[in-house]
């Protein structure tokens, strides 16, 4: 893959640490010729000094038609520029931006970005997710929380413990996508059992978590 | 919905003047810029709106009527802030008449094909002093 990363100290360091290997083609971009040099001695990697949302700077760089191009500018606007730049004269397949407010993720993606960033966006996700679950569940959210994976323990006092999947009246709005069990991982069918300890991973909407972690919980009546 | 706010974004040298003519034509004006010592340079005949606000904070433009506009006039001081309102404005708010000020003449390509009318005070005094060097050489 080519890879193009622009502007970013430490941000950029760790991503091309990250990166750094023979499959990929790295285009490093800094603004800061302070920054460039550091990163340079640190990565040992060439660094083109210039702004990345300057058209001369692109092209000298050699991004055309590269496959992602992560803007890692301070100003969200700097990166909006440069992303734009990218995808629409250089023909960047996907592009990538940080932004320091939450109120532009999802306006620069309706504007043609392909994936927006924010820190605080995401503190903020995290939070909420995690407050609304018990501490033994974990949740992943993907795609800018339009779509959850919880991980959910199966114990023996459940009603859907040593059941057939395809016996469970499970919600439609949920699917369990994989079932650890042990070490192993298995994708679930119609004649999988559910046995307890077993970690369920269950793919759904954020506003359906609730209710599907309330169907899994259900206990069997005492007899 | 009626369209009929005219709003212009930075109150640099051409932003305060446009929305002082336009002021003085009747238009119902709303200026925006961060700083507020940027006002004084309106006429003291100015009647519209005088917000002190980021342009970019999507939250402050709304507060400024920019659902309600017809026409608006981007010319802050910084490139990429006017690329991203004029996108904004036309893909977001569709608003029927943009302009936007670019320093640099190769943002245009990056407005081609929107309804954005872009001017570039660069090649503009370029051409000026093209045209005024060639009078010149006809006077000899």
């Amino acid at each position: 893959m080519r890879i193009v990363i622009a502007n970013g100290g430490k941000t950029a360091s760790f991503i091309i640490e990250m990166f750094k290997s023979k499959e990929n083609q790295l285009i490093v971009i800094n603004s800061s010729r302070a920054q460039a040099q550091n990163l340079m001695k640190t990565e040992h990697i060439s660094v083109y000094v210039g702004s990345p949302f300057r058209q001369f700077v692109l092209e000298e760089a050699g991004v055309k038609n590269a496959d992602v191009f992560i803007s890692l500018c301070e100003a969200d606007t700097d990166n909006y520029a440069s992303c734009i730049l990218a995808k629409k004269i250089f023909g960047v397949k996907k592009c990538i931006c940080v932004v320091n407010n939450p109120e532009n993720v999802d306006l620069y993606r309706k504007l043609g970005i392909d994936s927006v960033i924010s820190s605080t966006y995401l503190l903020a996700q995290t939070i909420r997710s995690e407050s609304s679950v018990e501490s033994l569940i974990k949740t992943l959210s993907l795609d800018n929380d339009k779509i959850n994976v919880i991980e959910a323990v199966v114990l023996s006092k459940y009603l859907i413990a040593n059941k057939k999947l395809m016996d469970i009246d499970f919600p439609k709005f949920a699917s369990i996508a994989a079932i650890y069990r042990g070490f192993q991982i298995m994708i679930p069918n119609g004649q999988s059992v559910l046995k307890p300890k077993d970690t369920l991973m269950v793919v759904t909407a954020p506003e359906n978590q609730k209710k599907v972690l309330s169907f899994i919980q259900q206990e069997r009546p005492k007899k | 919905m009626i369209r009929n706010k005219y709003l212009v974004i930075g109150c640099g040298r051409l932003g305060s003047s446009i929305a002082s003519e336009a002021s003085a034509a009747g238009e119902n004006v709303i200026i925006i810029d961060d700083d507020p010592a940027s006002f004084d340079r309106l006429d003291d005949s100015f009647s519209g709106y005088q917000i002190t606000a980021d342009a970019t904070d999507v939250s402050a433009l709304e507060e400024a009527y920019i659902k309600t506009a017809n026409e608006i006039v981007i010319a802050t001081g910084n490139d990429n802030v006017n690329l991203f309102l004029a996108h904004l404005a036309f893909e977001i708010y569709q608003i029927p008449k943009i302009f936007v000020r670019f320093d640099d003449p190769r943002y245009g390509s990056l407005v081609a094909g929107m309804n954005i009318k872009a001017i570039y005070p660069f090649e503009l005094s370029l051409n000026k002093i093209k045209a005024m060097m060639q009078q010149g050489d006809k006077g000899k």
